[in-house]
C-alpha cells in the first residue's frame, strides 16, 4: 500500500512533545488506552541512567510509531477509506474498531479555525456508538477514547469525542461531560477513576 | 488611526512545565500568582517578569484557582483551590527579604512601587530572598468540599471567602482574623444543578455571583443572617466558565456627558460579564429596584413562584448584550478591565479578543415614545477592538486577567493583559492603540 504521508507537518517532532510526555509513551498493557502514570516523579527523563534508557528506548519508539500511524490514518482517512484496517495494530490487542464503538465514517478531521487559513489547529471529531447502553460505561469509554487521542495526537489537535446521535438515552449528558476540559483533567488525576476506566476497557475485550 | 493591536510584552519565566490554569494579579503589589497542574503556585514579578517564589507542598492534585485577599497591610494572603477538594490559605510578610524581596527581583526599578521604603531598609540584614520556598507560610487548610474545588474569591472587604466545587455547592467562609487562622463556615448553597465553575464577588457589595455546568448564573446575598439566591440568570446554552464584574465607575466611551449614564448606573449597580462553552460572552444588568416589572418577571427570574419566596431580596437581571461572536471553541475566561472598561476573552481556540463598549449615537429620539426614550438614549454597542490568533501558539488558553503595568515604574496608568495557557506559559500583553 502506498500511503506515505505527504503532509510533513504531521511528522514534525516539535509537534509532539507536550502531550507525549515520557509517561504517555511508556508501554501500557491496556491496549490502545494508554493511561497516564500517576507517579509524580515522571517528569525528568532519567537520561543519566543508561540502564533505564535502554529499557525505555524500544517501547517509546514503538509507541511513537503507533501514535504517528494513528495520526496519519486520521488525517488521510477521508481519502483512503480502507486504511481503517490498520488502526487495528497487531501489537495492540484492542482497536477502536474492535471496541465496536468507533467506525470509519464517524471519524472526521477539519480545520478548527476555517477563517484563519494559516492556523495549524485541527479538530478531530470521533462519534462513539456505545454497544452497551449503560450510561456510565459509555462515559468511561468516551473518556478512554478522548484520553487516548489527546495523548497520541500533537497538541495542535482539538479532540471532540461524542456519543453518536440517537444511540444513547443520555447522550447529551455524556457529551457534555466528555467535552468538559476541567472534568477530563480532574479525571486524569483521579487514580480510582482511571483504574475503573482501565478495568472497564478490559471487560470490553 | 492605526488599528489597535495586542503586542507581547513578555513571557513570565521560567514557566511551569505543565498546564497552568489561572493567574491572579495581586491587588496592590506588582506580582501575580499562577496556578499549575504541577500542584504548585508560582509567584512572578510584573516588573521584570521573573519567578519570585514557588508555593508547593500544600495540595495533592492540580491547583486550579487562587485569589489574593484584599485590604491587608504588610502581608500577602493567598487562597488556593485544588482538585484535591481542599482550599489552602497561605501567608507571606511583604517585608520578608525587604522590598527587595519583591523589588530587587522586580528589576531594581521598583522603588516607586507599592512596597514601602521602610521595609527596603530592613532588607539590609536579610537579603537572601533566594530561599523563597521558606517564605510562604501555610496558614490553614479549609476542608469541606466533596470534590474538586474550581474557584475561590474574596469578598471586597476580605472578610469572606467563597469557594465552589464540582460537588455543586458554594461555601462561604468567614476569615475570623483572630491571629489563629480560624475560618468559620457561614453558608453552604446547593441550588446549582451541576459543577459550580466560578464564583466572583461584586466589587463593593457582599453579593456573590456564580456560574455553573448547569448553564446558569446565580446571584446570592445575605438576608437576615441567611445566605440565599436572589436571582438566576438563564441564557447561556452551555457551561458558564467564568464571570467578572464591571467596576462601579465605568463609563463607556463616546459619552460627552456621562451624567445620565452615571445616574442610571447608580440605580442598577455594576453589570456582570460571563463566558461560556456556548461560545458567547454576555453582559448582564440588574433592573433598578423601582423600575422592576411586577411580580411575574421576578418569579420568572428565580424560577420560584414569588408566593413561596419573599420578593424582598429578589433581583431582576436581564441580558444586557451578547458580545459580537469571536470564538470558535469554548470560552474559558473573561475579564472586565477596571481601568479601561474593555472586556477580554480567551478560550480553547487560542485567541485573545478585546471588546469595547460605546454609547450608541441617538439616531432619532423623536421616533421613540416618551416612555422608553430615557432607556434607549443610553443604549450601548459592543464592538471587537482587537483579535489575536495563536496567542500561545497551538495551545488553549485557560485564563485572562487585567493588571497594572509595572515594568515602567509605578506611576504608569497603563494596563497589561496576562494570559495563562495549557503548555504552562503565562504571557503579558499590551494594547497599542
Amino acid at each position: 500500500m502506498e500511503m506515505q504521508n505527504s503532509n510533513p507537518t504531521i511528522l514534525n517532532a516539535a509537534d509532539l512533545p507536550t502531550r507525549l510526555r515520557p509517561t504517555a509513551r511508556k508501554p501500557d498493557h491496556v491496549g490502545i488506552f494508554a493511561l497516564p502514570s500517576l507517579s509524580p516523579d515522571f517528569l525528568p527523563e532519567a537520561s543519566s541512567d543508561s540502564e533505564d534508557e535502554n529499557l525505555l528506548e524500544e517501547p517509546i519508539d514503538e509507541q511513537e510509531i503507533y501514535d504517528i500511524r494513528v495520526v496519519l490514518i486520521l488525517d488521510l482517512i477521508s481519502d483512503h477509506a480502507d486504511l481503517i484496517a490498520t488502526i487495528s495494530d497487531p501489537e495492540h490487542p484492542i482497536s477502536l474498531g474492535e471496541l465496536a464503538v468507533v467506525s470509519l465514517p464517524d471519524i472526521s478531521i477539519k480545520p478548527t479555525l476555517p477563517n484563519v487559513p494559516d492556523s495549524p489547529l485541527k479538530t478531530v471529531t470521533v462519534l462513539i456508538t456505545p454497544t452497551i447502553t449503560h450510561c456510565s460505561l459509555a462515559t468511561v469509554i468516551g473518556l478512554g477514547v478522548r484520553v487516548r487521542l489527546e495523548q497520541s495526537l500533537p497538541p495542535r489537535f482539538r479532540v471532540d469525542v461524542r456519543i453518536k446521535e440517537g444511540t444513547h438515552s443520555t447522550g447529551d449528558e455524556v457529551n457534555k461531560q466528555l467535552a468538559d476540559k476541567e472534568r477530563v483533567a480532574a479525571a486524569l488525576e483521579n487514580g480510582a477513576l482511571m483504574g475503573v476506566v482501565a478495568k472497564m476497557i478490559e471487560t470490553c475485550r | 488611526m492605526a488599528k489597535p493591536q495586542i503586542s507581547l510584552l513578555s513571557d513570565l519565566t521560567p514557566p511551569s512545565l505543565e498546564r497552568t490554569w489561572l493567574t491572579a494579579p495581586h491587588p496592590t503589589l506588582p506580582i501575580v500568582a499562577t496556578c499549575s497542574s504541577d500542584k504548585t503556585v508560582r509567584v512572578y514579578s510584573l516588573t521584570n517578569f521573573k519567578l519570585l517564589s514557588t508555593i508547593s507542598g500544600g495540595h495533592k492534585r492540580s491547583v486550579r484557582t487562587c485569589a489574593w485577599k484584599p485590604h491587608i497591610q504588610g502581608e500577602s494572603v493567598l487562597a488556593t483551590g485544588s482538585f484535591d477538594a481542599t482550599v489552602g490559605v497561605w501567608r507571606r510578610w511583604d517585608s520578608y527579604g525587604g522590598a527587595a524581596g519583591w523589588g530587587a527581583a522586580a528589576g531594581g526599578n521598583a522603588t516607586e512601587s507599592n512596597v514601602s521604603r521602610d521595609s527596603s531598609e530592613e532588607d539590609g540584614n536579610d537579603d537572601d530572598a533566594g530561599e523563597d520556598d521558606e517564605e510562604w507560610r501555610f496558614a490553614v487548610l479549609l476542608d469541606g468540599h466533596d470534590s474538586e474545588v474550581k474557584s475561590v474569591s474574596w469578598s471586597p472587604s476580605g472578610m469572606l471567602l467563597a469557594t465552589c466545587s464540582r460537588d455543586k455547592s458554594i461555601w462561604i467562609w468567614e476569615d475570623l482574623d483572630d491571629g489563629d487562622n480560624n475560618f468559620e463556615t457561614v453558608a453552604v448553597m446547593q441550588e446549582h444543578g451541576g459543577d459550580v465553575k466560578c464564583v466572583a464577588w461584586h466589587p463593593v457589595e457582599e453579593c456573590l455571583a456564580s456560574g455553573s455546568y448547569d448553564d446558569t448564573i446565580r446571584l446570592w446575598r445575605e438576608d437576615l443572617d441567611d445566605w440565599g439566591q436572589v436571582a438566576c440568570l438563564k441564557g447561556h446554552e452551555g457551561t458558564v466558565w467564568f464571570l467578572d464584574w464591571e467596576s462601579t465607575d465605568n463609563v463607556p466611551r463616546g459619552s460627552s456627558d456621562s451624567t445620565q449614564w452615571r445616574e442610571q448606573r447608580a440605580l442598577s449597580g455594576p453589570r456582570l460579564v460571563s463566558c461560556s462553552d456556548d461560545r458567547t460572552v454576555r453582559v448582564w444588568g440588574r433592573l433598578p429596584k423601582d423600575n422592576q416589572p411586577p411580580a411575574m418577571s421576578s418569579s420568572a427570574a428565580t424560577g420560584i413562584p414569588s408566593i413561596i419566596r419573599p420578593t424582598g431580596t429578589d433581583e431582576t437581571w436581564e441580558e444586557d448584550a451578547v458580545l459580537p461572536h469571536a470564538h470558535e471553541l469554548p470560552i474559558y475566561a473573561v475579564a472586565w478591565s477596571r481601568r479601561s472598561g474593555l472586556i477580554a476573552s480567551v478560550g480553547a481556540d487560542g485567541r485573545i479578543v478585546l471588546y469595547e463598549e460605546r454609547l450608541a449615537t441617538e439616531t432619532d429620539p423623536d421616533a421613540m415614545d416618551t416612555d422608553s426614550t430615557a432607556k434607549l438614549s443610553l443604549r450601548t454597542e459592543w464592538s471587537i477592538l482587537a483579535v489575536l490568533d495563536g496567542a500561545h501558539g497551538i495551545y488553549e488558553m485557560n485564563h485572562v486577567a487585567w493588571a497594572k503595568r509595572a515594568d515602567r515604574g509605578s506611576d504608569s496608568s497603563e494596563e497589561v493583559l496576562v494570559t495563562t495557557a495549557d503548555d504552562g506559559s503565562v504571557k503579558v500583553w499590551t494594547l497599542q492603540r
